[in-house]
């Protein structure tokens, strides 16, 4: 058998099939660093989110009414929640995005590389759309990082958020531009299935973030 | 490979701190003392992670 054969021979028992690997049968040192990186920012994550929910449960009504915050301040948290429209238009961008890296990953991994590209630009564009309709949502939201407690929570955990994806587009803009210089194919394209985890990742954050926020 | 060593076992290990994540919510919720819920958010995305680590740990390992 040859090195490649016996290679594939392992992936394909693998238990870990459908993940990149090592020729050795273990995941490949990209998508293992980036398991590892996400691990760490799940904790990043949650410590934002245990910061609101201690001040949520803290507070004596959430959004905080008068006399906590104006009644111009007030109005606009109440809005926030009453009327999430765009930020619902954005939760559908963004998860249509996972949907086209995913396409993205199942058209690499059949040598598809006409395919590949297409779905990955895309999704760079359904991510810079949410990035726009994010900062377009800010100026319409009446309220900033300083306007109390809820402010500062809402800015900061979307802002952090959106600082993600941010990061996530133009990692995917790099894999675009290596896919246009035919740097991938079906057995070499760790950066992809490591770069489509982290923006799975930030999908399921932000849809954590407009459930707690927008919705609860 | 030893069947203990198969990475979907890994959701054990995150289970066990979500396990222990509600058990930090509930006895004070039961016994009716101040709930803490930044605590419980952290013991449940601590399940997360770990779960995430031992996948790494066990899946990341050759077959060797």
């Amino acid at each position: 058998m040859t090195g490649d054969a016996h290679a594939i021979a392992l992936q394909e028992h693998s238990p870990v099939a459908g993940v990149a690997h090592d020729e050795r049968g273990g995941i490949s040192n990209p998508v293992l660093g980036m398991i590892l990186f996400i691990t760490s920012e799940v904790m990043f994550f949650a410590g934002l989110f245990a910061a609101y929910f201690n001040v949520r449960a803290n507070a004596p009504a959430w959004p905080p009414i008068p006399p906590t915050v104006t009644e111009e301040l007030a109005e606009h948290f109440h809005h926030l929640k009453a009327e999430p429209w765009l930020a619902l238009a954005l939760t559908v961008i963004l998860v249509l995005s996972s949907f086209t890296c995913q396409f993205a990953i199942w058209a690499i991994r059949q040598n598809d590389r006409t395919g590949f590209i297409r779905n990955i630009a895309v999704t760079v564009i359904l991510g810079i759309v949410f990035l726009i309709g994010q900062g377009y949502d800010y100026t319409q939201l009446g309220f900033g990082l300083a306007d109390g407690v809820f402010g500062t929570t809402f800015y900061t955990l979307t802002g952090f958020h959106g600082a993600h994806v941010f990061g996530g587009v133009i990692m995917l803009s790099v894999l675009l531009y290596r896919g246009m210089a035919g740097q991938f194919s079906a057995r070499h394209h760790d950066a992809v299935e490591a770069t489509s985890i982290y923006w799975h990742f930030v999908d399921v954050v932000w849809i954590a973030l407009f459930s707690t926020l927008y919705i609860l | 490979m030893h069947p203990l060593r198969h990475p979907r076992n890994a959701i054990f290990v995150g289970i066990l701190f979500v396990v222990i994540g509600f058990v930090y919510w509930f006895v004070p919720y039961v016994g009716g003392w101040q709930l803490d819920y930044a605590g419980v958010t952290m013991l449940a995305a601590l399940g997360i992670a770990m779960g995430l680590m031992a996948y790494v740990l066990i899946a990341g390992s050759p077959n060797e």
